[in-house]
């Protein structure tokens, strides 16, 4: 069951990364990032390391996600 | 000419790395240094010598505080050159200007905020530093999280009631308690005669010398959050408070 579980996250994860990596709007790469920060944040705890879990969650998902979509509306939202 | 010695080049590098590689020992294996020594020590004596029941605490601010210590300098030094660069809001503009981006949020964002933000600091100070020593989470995460409840605070109800009630004469001292913090828990050490980031006191003996040293640990976990909180919050509030009048998400470009 576990194991299931692992392989579904670890799915995500490579799909969000490709996903990440095609898209061209910058605003929507940043959500999708987010969206694969919370995914390494499960694994972490799938792997027992909560402290990195806590520290993927609120860093990867939150702080950066701000400070790219600010980042963003400060520069252009396309990828040319 | 060129590309075949770069090639070469590569393929020399890559080879000797698969060469380290494969010296390397198996992954998982129980002959490696790191489970012969490493994790045995921490597992068996983390607690008791690294003072904390959160092993990796005690393994950051104690066996490793001088890694910790300078970690953190670098951190903060390379926030606060950010943050130099984004030009901080001028303390004579942000009153005189009133900014662009005043509109009020809808009446559902702004009492969901109000019920969720004392919840989200409570969370950030009481779970995150303040028992980081006890339970997963320290001073880093707290930070995040802390600073991440004051951005959901902007968004909901705007940059001016922000800034009036985190003003920038509030924030300046308060960015740097991670490492005065840091640094004064290392001098204790070395008055009472000892290391340099000891927290076992001479002279401090039995459940006290257990209780300072938690407290010490947790001066530390608490001043690195409200130092990377506020300075994550200084951040936010430079980027947002530049080119107010293009703040509004724009139309794609062509």
């Amino acid at each position: 069951m576990n194991w299931a579980l692992n392989l579904l996250l670890l799915l995500f994860l490579v799909t969000t990364a490709a996903v990440a990596i095609r898209l061209r709007d910058l605003l929507a790469v940043a959500i999708v990032f987010s969206a694969y920060s919370l995914m390494m944040a499960i694994l972490w705890t799938q792997l027992r390391a909560p402290d990195l879990a806590l520290t993927e969650a609120a860093v990867g998902a939150g702080v950066t996600t701000v400070l790219f979509v600010l980042t963003i509306f400060k520069t252009t939202r396309r990828e040319d | 000419m060129r590309k075949a010695a770069v090639l070469g080049a590569l393929l020399i590098i890559g080879a000797m790395l698969l060469f380290a590689i494969g010296k390397m020992p198996a992954m998982n294996s129980r002959n490696a240094p790191d489970k012969t020594h490493v994790i045995p020590r921490y597992l068996e004596k983390g607690e008791e010598e690294g003072g904390a029941k959160n092993i990796v605490t005690g393994v950051i601010l104690n066996y490793r505080g001088y890694d910790t210590m300078g970690e953190v300098t670098v951190i903060f030094s390379a926030l606060c050159a950010v943050v130099a660069l984004l030009d901080r809001e001028k303390r004579g503009l942000s009153r005189s200007s009133p900014d662009a981006s005043g509109v009020r949020s809808s009446v559902i964002v702004r009492t969901v905020v109000r019920f969720a933000f004392p919840v989200i600091v409570f969370f950030a100070v009481a779970y995150m530093m303040l028992h980081g020593e006890g339970s997963p989470g320290g001073g880093f995460q707290g930070g995040a999280i802390l600073g991440a409840s004051v951005i959901v605070f902007t968004l909901a109800f705007g940059l001016p009631e922000s800034t009036r009630r985190m003003p920038l004469k509030v924030r300046i001292p308060l960015e740097s308690t991670a490492i005065v913090g840091f640094l004064a828990m290392g001098i204790i050490g070395l008055a009472y005669g000892v290391n340099f980031l000891t927290y076992l006191l001479p002279g401090v003996h039995g459940a006290m010398a257990q209780t300072v040293r938690n407290l010490m640990m947790t001066v530390i976990e608490v001043g690195i959050g409200i130092g990377g909180g506020v300075i994550f919050i200084s951040i936010v509030f430079a980027m947002m408070r530049e080119d107010k009048y293009e703040l509004q998400p724009d139309v794609p470009q062509p």
